[in-house]
């Protein structure tokens, strides 16, 4: 697949990094999701998590969010400790996320989903105004629809705008949380699967218009994203992270994640070699 | 003491019968039965037919009775209801139970004949023997029920270790998805837990009802009293169902024991024993930070993965075609702006006493507003409404009679004192589950109904309180447009909150607290704030009831009778203001059309209707007002586009970019 400027990101010098995992650790009971992760989302940069199944790849995103709480480590969003902070907050503060499962509201329309986003970003007195207000309806805001609509372009949503998500195929779904999840303006995005369910042409375009948004648009937006497609992650991804057994076995650029036995062998059962994954390890 | 622990074993006995009931249907179909009181009461009364009115002996009575008819009617429902509602929200298949919880009494005393019955027989033949053990005199009946508990735990722990069907029971348990993969066919399976599940109801409902007689209310009780061992149970574990029965039983007893008998709270202390219970397992698994959630319910990862998010939902999705703008304002709202204006201008047609009841029930209809916005906006199962609509009437008669404000003043102030009652139960039930804020609420009306409303200052002797209208609304014609306008006012109210951000985010927590978490919605602040709304229209609601009928009386807001207010409302729609306004005229008109035209057997004819429309859920989800909305708006679609063949060009689809999606065509609801 071809995917447009793969080429060098455009990380700001010096430029801390706007999401930071510090040594998460997550237990379920005996069972060890997360052991000792670190990560970095750099500034304007598109950073793609690949494992195996069950790897704790979905734990890390419920970890990052705030759904869920880790036993030990950090989370930093912005330079800021976020540890203990409640997915709420972390949204507020420009985090936003899509999951596996999409989670759509069944009873709202396409448009409806950015719309809510987007208030919740930058009206939130909204939420407890607007239900004395019968006007507030009806009155219009042009910053709002420039930004909504233009969204839907984007992502070629328009013509079902108004329609209910409850009647969307899955791969549509999946672009209206990426729509949604847009909507916030946020300054990390993390996606969980977003190509799964969507056909070659539409992956594409996906990873296309995802690209687009971190590397050349107006707002300043990071990526992290899971996928199983490892072609597209190689293609995307300014750097990766590998997972496996809830551990990062490998991370760096992509061309030294192609290389990293440690990878081949998470993936193909091939065990690895000390000095392999000390290669790529960082 | 001895004796009353022997005694406490025989209700502890029964709890455990029927809270072993409730558990094996609901590990094995994902069903808490709200209706296993009145089923249990349905078999006992025909036992008591078979073997009184019509002579047949004991033996013979209880195996038709018991070992057939019950697991008959187990099978019956499986395949009229149950089956249906595998896939379904807890909000449906709590609303379907609650049907059978309304129609199964009503059905009773149509088949049997009214009047509740005192004395009933047990098993043992009369006159009953008593044993003298060890100074404690046992009666046969009390030896029957210790013989049956044994049976059952003995007996059951058996068949589901030792047998080839406990292991396909168990298979369902985990797994339906994978027990099917493996060749057992679960429907099967289901039959039969079901079956098994009403034997247990019709073997609680006869060893009760010498203790408790055959009144349903009286059943409907035990069976809640013995949601607290399967709230202990966490829905799951049957040993601890029984052992937690077991032990409420004798403690309730003990309890008895220590309280002074002459005291007029002891019974109603007595009463709410099992309740008070319930709120305990509930604080004590929430402070161990058990999930309380149904999303440990039924099944394993294949079945989470094959059941679609949403499906089968009450107040469900929105479809967009219909509800967009292409029918137009008289395509949308043309329904809805005709029965309100008929609704509106009954109080003109009709004369005399129905006059007063069309006051009665535009006040119902604010009521039942409130369940339009905790259930059907909020989709949250609150069984408690009737209460705070109790607590807003009592409050308002008090302030009005006894203290001397004016009256409007009066229920505004009892609004306001529910208010903060509505927000702190909004806050308890915050990290509930559907089932679990169900059975919360429906304690707390039990113990609010006990301990509040039995308060000399609300019974007043059994008299209750008068109310007088204001002065300039005095006439019932007069209060029937005063309620009438503040229905309007709060139905307006209601729609404006659904189309604002408000409602946007309501309906993101009510579809996806993770995603709407994720967005920065706060899930606690809008339940609560939905919770807090409701009970504030349900106590003004309440208010304006006990205005229009000039007196309060406590005994009208049982929460038995809520739950028939809910059957009421969601057969029409539990999310449409309209269906609101429908549903109050019905339940204010309907009994008083059935006394005063037709045969006296004819009278539990409306909640028997009632009970069946909530059942209807299953089917339409919605609501019969916006079923037959929906055929109406198909009906003008149908023909817009016949009319758009014959004129190119109007209502052509919206052109987009050739890559995009095209959802399929969907017919759509609102309301």
């Amino acid at each position: 697949m071809t995917v447009e400027s793969t080429t060098t990101p455009t990380v700001p010098s010096g430029t801390a990094p706007v999401l930071v995992a510090e040594g998460v650790t997550k237990r379920f009971g005996g069972l060890v999701a997360l052991s000792d992760v670190s990560l970095e989302v750099p500034h304007r940069s598109i950073v793609g998590l690949v494992g195996p199944n069950g790897a704790g790849k979905s734990t890390l995103f419920a970890v990052l969010s705030g759904l869920l709480r880790p036993d030990k480590g950090a989370v930093e969003l912005g330079g800021v400790d976020v540890t203990g902070h409640s997915p709420q907050k972390r949204a507020r503060r420009g985090l936003a996320r899509t999951f596996q499962q999409p989670e759509l509201f069944l009873s709202l329309n396409v448009r409806e989903h950015l719309v809510l986003a987007h208030r919740m970003r930058y009206e939130r007195n909204r939420l407890w105004r607007d239900m004395f207000d019968v006007r507030a309806t009806i009155r219009k805001n042009a910053d709002e629809d420039a930004h909504v609509d233009g969204l839907l372009k984007q992502l070629g949503l328009t013509s079902i705008a108004h329609t209910s998500v409850a009647s969307l195929p899955l791969g549509t779904s999946r672009l209206v949380e990426v729509g949604r999840a847009l909507a916030s303006s946020p300054s990390v995005l993390l996606l969980d699967e977003p190509l799964s369910g969507l056909d070659a042409r539409e992956s594409e375009q996906l990873a296309g218009i995802l690209s687009k948004i971190v590397r050349q648009g107006d707002q300043d937006v990071s990526l992290l994203f899971v996928e199983h497609d490892v072609a597209t992650v190689l293609a995307l991804s300014d750097t990766i992270y590998v997972l496996d057994f809830g551990e990062v076995i490998a991370s760096g650029l992509p061309d030294e994640i192609r290389a990293s036995e440690a990878v081949k062998a998470a993936y193909l059962g091939v065990p690895a070699t000390d000095e392999a994954e000390g290669e790529v390890s960082s | 003491m001895l004796q009353y622990v022997i005694a406490g074993l025989v209700l502890g006995g029964i709890y455990a019968i029927a809270s072993s009931g409730l558990v094996i249907t609901y590990v094995s179909s994902g069903i808490l039965n709200f209706a296993f009181g009145a089923l249990a009461y349905f078999i006992a009364r025909l036992y008591y037919y078979l073997l009184v009115t019509q002579n047949m002996g004991i033996v013979v009575s209880a195996i038709l009775s018991i070992v057939v008819a019950g697991p008959l009617i187990g099978v019956a429902l499986y395949f009229a209801l149950f089956r249906f509602l595998r896939l379904s929200s807890p909000l449906i298949k709590v609303v379907a139970t609650l049907g059978l919880l309304v129609s199964i009494p009503a059905l009773a005393t149509v088949i049997f004949g009214s009047g509740a019955i005192l004395k009933a027989p047990g098993l043992a033949p009369e006159p009953v023997h008593v044993y003298n053990v060890a100074g404690v005199a046992v009666t046969l009946d009390q030896v029957i029920v210790y013989i049956c508990v044994v049976l059952i735990v003995v007996l059951g722990a058996l068949i589901m270790k030792k047998t080839d069907v406990g292991l396909k029971v168990r298979a369902m348990v985990d797994s339906p998805a994978m027990t099917e993969l493996s060749g057992t066919n679960p429907g099967a399976v289901s039959v039969g837990v079901w079956a098994v599940s009403m034997f247990f109801a019709g073997l609680a409902g006869v060893l009760a009802a010498p203790i408790i007689g055959l009144d349903p209310g009286n059943f409907t009780l035990l069976v809640a009293a013995a949601f607290a061992a399967v709230v202990a149970a966490r829905l799951r574990s049957l040993p601890i169902a029984v052992a937690v029965g077991l032990a409420m039983g004798v403690a309730t007893s003990l309890i008895q024991y220590f309280l002074p008998t002459s005291s007029n709270w002891t019974t109603e202390v007595i009463d709410a024993v099992p309740f008070a219970f319930i709120a305990v397992f509930v604080v004590y698994h929430l402070f161990r930070k058990r999930d309380l959630s149904e999303s440990q319910r039924v099944g394993g990862a294949l079945d989470s993965a094959i059941t679609p998010q949403g499906e089968s939902q009450m107040a469900g999705a929105a479809g967009g075609d219909l509800q967009g703008s292409s029918l137009g304002f008289i395509g949308r709202y043309g329904g809805p702006i005709v029965l309100i204006a008929i609704a509106s201008l009954l109080p003109l047609i009709v004369e005399g006493l129905w006059v007063g009841l069309m006051a009665q029930a535009f006040a119902y209809a604010i009521i039942f507003l409130s369940f339009t916005m905790v259930t059907g906006e909020g989709g949250m199962i609150w069984l408690c409404e009737i209460t705070f609509a109790g607590l807003g009437g009592l409050i308002t008669a008090q302030l009005a009679t006894s203290h001397g404000w004016p009256v409007l003043l009066a229920v505004l102030a009892g609004g306001l004192i529910v208010l903060p009652i509505g927000l702190l139960v909004g806050l308890l039930t915050i990290r509930l589950g559907g089932l679990y804020v169900a059975l919360i609420t429906l304690t707390f009306g039990l113990l609010v109904e006990n301990l509040v409303f039995t308060l000399g200052m609300f019974t007043n002797g059994g008299l209750g309180a008068n109310v007088n209208r204001p002065a300039w609304a005095s006439t019932d014609l007069q209060f029937c447009y005063l309620a009438l306008a503040v229905f309007a006012i709060i139905a307006l109210f209601i729609m404006n909150l659904r189309r604002s951000t408000t409602g946007l985010a309501m309906s993101a927590v009510r579809w996806s607290e993770p995603g709407a978490k994720t967005l920065g919605v706060s899930t606690v602040g809008m339940k609560i704030m939905i919770a807090g709304l409701a009970s504030f229209v349900a106590a003004i609601g309440g208010g304006f009831l006990v205005t229009a009928q000039t007196s309060a009386q406590p005994a009208e807001f049982s929460t038995f009778i809520g739950v028939i207010w809910l059957a009421v409302l969601v057969t029409f729609g539990v999310r449409s203001n309209t269906a609101a306004l429908l549903a109050g005229i019905s339940y204010a008109l309907f009994p008083a059309i059935t006394l005063a035209y037709l045969p006296s057997w004819t009278v539990q004819i409306p909640t028997l209707l009632f009970g069946l429309g909530a059942i209807g859920v299953a089917k339409f989800p919605n609501g019969t007002l916006a079923q037959n909305g929906e055929i109406f708006r198909g009906w003008l679609l149908k023909r817009a586009g016949k009319k758009a063949q014959a004129e190119p060009g109007s209502l052509a689809p919206p052109e987009g970019p050739p890559s995009e999606p095209q959802p399929p065509a969907r017919l759509g609801v609102s309301s």
